[in-house]
């Protein structure tokens, strides 16, 4: 008797798709989420003019009896511009593909450019911050470095400074709940950190740093957020800016921004943020052959209150992170 | 030609120095016309000279006129036509060993082999460590601007000729000191800057270590560790309005690492620059950040001035290198985000006299591609 295998009946078509695209790996996106969002009007120039009233003299001086008011004081301003800017990009994709194709091109290529569109938002943000915003080198650290790596002084000194620069944070505290293993989280300013502090920051456990999944609740904590050290909430991202082997002993310097609320402002025109362009193939050439999907949008951003952002400059404790 | 190439072409007029041209594209073919050294055939000129990505970065093809004078062909290896695409910061070149660096103001550094650098580039050192507890490791990490003197020399904006500074010699030293040059220094500006220097008066006249790139009538603010000295300039605290930050305006601009402010120091603690040795592990540096402009309105700042300028940055000297942005605000916050070619000032193998860009004054007509088809 002979008997049917697929060694002499195989299947026709050796291959099917599987249902689920596998996931792009894609860091989370920090540096959005800390920014004031402002809107220009269109045909409203190039630029978006912030302006920001400056405190008056408290008259803390006793009028007296004379009859005489005292000088007129006069009010100042303080003006920040921030100039519009243009990105885009796109890709260009043949008929046949479209045609061909079984797993729908256009519809993840869609989801990619959205997806790089809004990683460039987040970039261009981040390296502005690293370009315009004043730094401390963190020296609480044992790694005899500048800057050292951080230790939770350095925490409690840069909250300190936004503190007293009056810079308003972010999240208010979390109260403490009779819950094994949990304590209370402190009003916060955000830390955008880096994913390979993680191991420094767990080093730092039982001497002020809290994990997020010790918060009492989970419910306010951000899809990003690492943990908490004292009035600092920590969101780490692996795309946190890192300059390699610059510091003074060679080693990698990691930009930490710890930034309170209005720091940052973000700005797009006219809702501009975010066109997705997509043109038939009718549109191209006298054959008509090729389709153009593409994203474009216009963004601004300024460092509106300096004086709430410091970039808190560390190196790392810990070995580096596997490849 | 197909549909969705790229072209472009241009002129510039050389200064001998490596030219940045910014494109909409990274191209991937790149040749130039020296119209001077074409219309004027001399020994060492370069009236011609190709680039194709495949060639590598950094090469060129050149025609060249010998001492004839007469056409031969030759190539650039290094320093030669390159692309680049200027859209992150924190990039740096490969870590180069350090020989020297004087006890001087300005330092001057000595590099192991030729540093390729050129005037106004940024560099960052590591390790300037004499013995255990001396050397210069209180200006390591610092980005400076240097002033290119010689094939492996250069010099550095800090006064290192100071009773903490130790010189650094490689043949003596315990560590091995190094250097990296910063690729895109001046992506968003104007930015924050490290201070080198405090001259305190009726206005206050600040050194940076690098190109500060403020304009007159920017808005700054000034953050000096007491350490440093000079910390009445500091933004906070303000003894007269609570909380309110005290900021200054650029009331000039001398140089590219220099800018003074409408500050009246006199009687404020001096500036100190002569820092430890023992206490550079964790200090923190003495800045000057960018706050926002002086209301112009579009006033002229002075006689003459442009309404809007375009934005431009000041790598070095009193030079100024406009962006690819359009007329801006004096003193806005630009993105100077970029991408095309440069044209490097590398030598002929055959002729080490020649320079690819050609010498100062000479005029220049380029052209750049970015093909659709690349055959195999």
């Amino acid at each position: 008797m002979s008997i049917t295998t697929t060694g002499n009946l195989g299947p026709m078509i050796l291959q099917s798709l599987a249902p689920a695209m596998l996931y792009v790996p894609t860091p989370t996106m920090n540096y959005i989420l800390v920014t004031d969002k402002v809107s220009m009007p269109a045909n409203g120039g190039t630029t978006c003019r912030f302006m920001r009233p400056r405190a008056l003299v408290p008259p803390t001086i006793q009028l007296g009896n004379s009859g005489i008011d005292p000088p007129a004081q006069v009010p100042q301003r303080d003006i920040i511009d921030a100039q519009m800017a243009f990105f885009g990009t796109g890709c260009i994709i043949n008929e046949q593909v479209i045609l061909q194709d079984q797993e729908g091109v256009l519809a993840w290529v869609s989801e990619r450019l959205a997806v790089a569109m809004r990683q460039a938002e987040d970039l261009i943000l981040r390296d502005y911050i690293v370009s315009a915003a004043s730094q401390i080198n963190a020296g609480g650290g044992a790694n005899g470095d500048n800057p050292t790596n951080l230790a939770v002084s350095d925490f409690s000194l840069v909250a300190t400074t936004l503190d007293t620069n009056n810079a308003y944070k972010f999240m208010s505290g979390i109260e403490g709940m009779d819950r094994f293993g949990t304590g209370p989280v402190r009003s916060a300013y955000f830390m955008l950190s880096s994913t390979e502090l993680q191991t420094d920051f767990d080093g730092l456990t039982g001497s002020g740093f809290l994990s997020q999944w010790n918060y009492p609740t989970n419910a306010t904590a951000l899809p990003a957020e690492y943990g908490s050290v004292f009035n600092i909430r920590i969101l780490c991202s692996s795309e946190a800016p890192v300059a390699r082997g610059v510091s003074a002993n060679g080693n990698d310097v990691y930009y930490n921004t710890v930034v309170g609320k209005q720091a940052i402002t973000h700005i797009n025109q006219d809702g501009y943020s975010m066109n997705l362009i997509y043109r038939d193939p009718y549109y191209s050439g006298m054959l008509a052959q090729n389709a153009t999907i593409a994203v474009k949008f216009a963004q601004a951003q300024a460092i509106t209150q300096d004086t709430a952002i410091r970039n808190l400059l560390a190196t790392r404790l810990s070995s580096v992170p596997g490849p | 030609m197909t549909e969705y190439s790229k072209m472009a072409k241009g002129r510039f007029t050389s200064t001998g120095q490596a030219q940045v041209v910014n494109l909409p594209f990274i191209p991937d073919y790149v040749e130039f016309i020296n119209y001077t050294a074409s219309a004027t055939p001399a020994n060492h000129g370069i009236p011609r000279a190709f680039w194709d990505a495949n060639m590598g970065q950094g090469i060129a093809v050149v025609d060249l006129f010998n001492a004839t004078p007469v056409l031969i062909t030759d190539d650039v290896t290094s320093y030669g036509i390159s692309t680049f695409a200027a859209g992150q910061l924190l990039q740096f070149g490969a870590a180069q060993a350090v020989t020297t660096v004087t006890k001087a103001d300005p330092a001057v550094v000595t590099s192991t082999s030729a540093h390729g650098l050129k005037s106004g580039d940024v560099v960052i050192f590591s390790n300037l460590i004499q013995t255990a507890t001396t050397g210069m490791q209180q200006i390591a990490g610092i980005p400076f601007t240097v002033t290119v003197t010689g094939a492996t020399t250069f010099t550095i904006p800090w006064n290192t000729n100071q009773s903490n500074f130790t010189a650094y010699d490689t043949a003596t030293a315990t560590q091995d000191a190094t250097f990296v040059k910063v690729l895109y220094p001046y992506l968003y500006e104007p930015g924050q800057s490290i201070i080198s220097n405090i001259v305190t008066g009726a206005t206050t006249a600040i050194g940076t270590t690098d190109a500060h790139n403020f304009v007159v009538g920017q808005e700054v603010a000034i953050r000096v560790p007491t350490i440093w000295g000079t910390h009445q300039l500091n933004s906070l605290p303000n003894t007269t309005i609570p909380g309110s930050p005290i900021y200054a305006y650029v009331i000039s601009v001398p140089d590219y690492h220099t800018f003074v402010i409408n500050v009246d120091s006199t009687g404020y603690t001096a500036f100190n620059s002569n820092q430890t040795f023992a206490g550079y592990i964790g200090r923190s540096f003495a800045q000057a950040v960018a706050v926002g402009d002086v209301n112009t309105g579009g006033v002229q700042i002075s006689s003459g001035s442009q309404l809007y300028p375009p934005p431009y940055i000041v790598p070095i000297g009193t030079t100024r290198v406009n962006t690819i942005n359009g007329p801006a605000i004096q003193g806005a916050f630009f993105n100077n985000t970029s991408q095309g070619f440069i044209i490097g000032a590398g030598t002929a193998v055959g002729d080490a006299t020649s320079v690819l860009v050609g010498a100062a004054d000479d005029v220049i007509y380029w052209r750049a591609f970015l093909h659709d088809i690349q055959g195999p």
